[in-house]
């Protein structure tokens, strides 16, 4: 096997460019699927059919259909009908992680939550805080803590799906294989590369996540 | 009591719908495309009117993963034939083109939203695309061949019957093969390019690809070690490639198609493909 380690060097840009977007649409897939997950994750467990029944139609559709599915319905069937056209591909792929990753992310804040002794929520009832007093200053704390772990998975699996957006041509790290391996006929210089790439950036969201989590569990025991 | 917890979700459920909305409108400006300011201004009818007396601007879209047709070359630039093919085609015809990357099958897409004016990728004009889209005069004749390994005993298209094919999803090669063994025969693997099926074949996931003959030539030109083998099988019809423009856009057609023939008239056209098409 002939690695030409020019090609690769040769179409750095196109790399670089691609490691950029997939950043960016990480990291906007889990901002929005951060507050789409609270909103729903909230709304799951709602005691009000008004609340309970979007949420749960909305995680089941988005976590029981395969991303690259979704991706493609999104871009060629939901935004074009929403907007009369298409918002191009980056517009899409932001909209179809972020609620993929909201689907997921709800399942999170519902464990979470749910995770937390009923106690608490008694008590702090009891001390006179509202519902929602008590839920944002004693349970989402607490459950916060534990949902960490599984919510740098979700980001780590995020960073990874990316790589589905590929199918509508946004320019991210796979895409970037896709052209290359296409123009140079060549399927180890496009791929390979980008496999590191990927292996690096996942090593740095976990290497994050570890952190956070030893931040947040520090500050448990000290207070 | 009960009215203010039913009203704590639904307000942060507004609220968040809210900046979803207006965080929404302001990433449609994000960087998105690498760029085209003049594009801003282009119309659904994919005319655009840029200030004075500047020359039109077509924003073209071609998926550059097909070489030598459209590919990207190290530097970032799209380069290959159609590219060559429709800037002299600017120049013949007295408007500007930039060209845009788009995978080959949201292209189709992005031309009749008004994405891009029209697309060049070595497409081919079939009745069944010509019911959606409009196409120009033909600007190249092109017939698929079939790919083999070197000791294959395959020698025209009827022997792929038993066979397993590897195709570019939704190419003509695809269209040929789906008659031949049936639109949803599982011998059929289609694939999201031409190179990639090839590839499967060079590791024996399938026994022959069928694709475009310019494809499978720089193909075979660039790798002389993989023993591969050329068949050309005349039952195949001849393709004409096309300018695909959105239903109904007859004034880009006929810019277009005037400087297409202006192209065929002076040499330009033989110059860039190597071949002469009346």
């Amino acid at each position: 096997m002939d690695f030409r380690w020019d090609i690769v060097w040769a179409y750095r840009a196109l790399f670089l460019n691609g490691i950029w977007l997939t950043i960016l649409l990480t990291v906007v897939g889990v901002a929005f699927g951060l507050i789409l997950g609270l909103l729903f994750g909230l709304g799951k467990i709602s005691k009000y059919k008004l609340l309970s029944m979007p949420s749960i139609l909305y995680i089941t559709f988005f976590r029981g259909t395969p991303l690259y599915v979704q991706i493609l319905l999104i871009h060629f069937a939901v935004i074009p009908s929403i907007f009369g056209e298409s918002k191009g591909p980056v517009f899409s792929g932001m909209v179809a992680l972020s609620l993929n990753s909201g689907a997921y992310i709800a399942e999170i804040f519902r464990a979470g939550i749910q995770s937390i002794g009923k106690g608490q929520m008694e008590a702090a009832r009891s001390l006179g805080l509202t519902h929602g007093q008590a839920m944002a200053h004693i349970i989402l704390p607490q459950a916060f803590k534990r949902m960490i772990p599984p919510l740098g998975n979700e980001f780590i699996a995020l960073l990874k799906d990316s790589s589905l957006l590929a199918a509508i041509s946004a320019p991210e790290l796979a895409n970037a294989s896709r052209i290359i391996q296409g123009s140079t006929l060549r399927p180890w210089e496009a791929y390979f590369p980008a496999a590191v790439l990927y292996l690096i950036l996942t090593l740095i969201l976990s290497r994050i996540v570890h952190g956070l989590e030893r931040r947040f569990s520090n500050e448990g025991r000290t207070s | 009591m009960r009215g203010t917890r039913a009203l704590f979700p639904l307000l942060i459920l507004f609220l968040a719908m809210g900046l979803i909305l207006s965080a929404c409108g302001s990433k449609t400006a994000a960087p998105n495309e690498g760029g085209s300011p003049s594009a801003g201004q282009t119309d659904a009818n994919g005319t655009t009117s840029d200030q004075g007396t500047a020359k039109k601007k077509y924003i073209v879209g071609s998926d550059a993963a097909y070489a030598p047709f459209e590919s990207v070359a190290p530097n970032g630039e799209i380069v290959g034939l159609d590219i060559d093919f429709v800037k002299k085609l600017a120049e013949v015809g007295g408007f500007e083109v930039e060209v845009k990357n788009i995978a080959w099958d949201p292209l189709f897409e992005a031309v009749k939203n008004g994405e891009v004016d029209f697309a060049a990728s070595a497409i081919t004009i079939t009745d069944e695309r010509k019911q959606t889209y409009d196409f120009t005069d033909p600007y190249f004749v092109a017939n698929q061949l079939i790919l083999v390994p070197e000791g294959s005993d395959v020698t025209k298209f009827e022997d792929l019957k038993t066979k397993r094919v590897a195709v570019q999803n939704s190419t003509t090669g695809h269209e040929a093969v789906k008659k031949l063994l049936g639109a949803t025969s599982p011998q059929i693997k289609p694939f999201e390019s031409t190179p990639l099926a090839i590839q499967d074949m060079l590791i024996n996931g399938s026994d022959a690809v069928v694709a475009d003959n310019a494809v499978v030539m720089e193909f075979v030109k660039q790798n002389p070690d993989k023993k591969l083998k050329i068949i050309e099988d005349p039952t195949f019809e001849k393709e004409y490639y096309g300018l695909l423009v959105k239903k109904g856009n007859q004034e880009l057609l006929d810019t277009l198609n005037a400087a297409i023939k202006k192209l065929k008239e002076n040499g330009g056209l033989k110059e860039i493909f190597g071949q002469d098409l009346k």
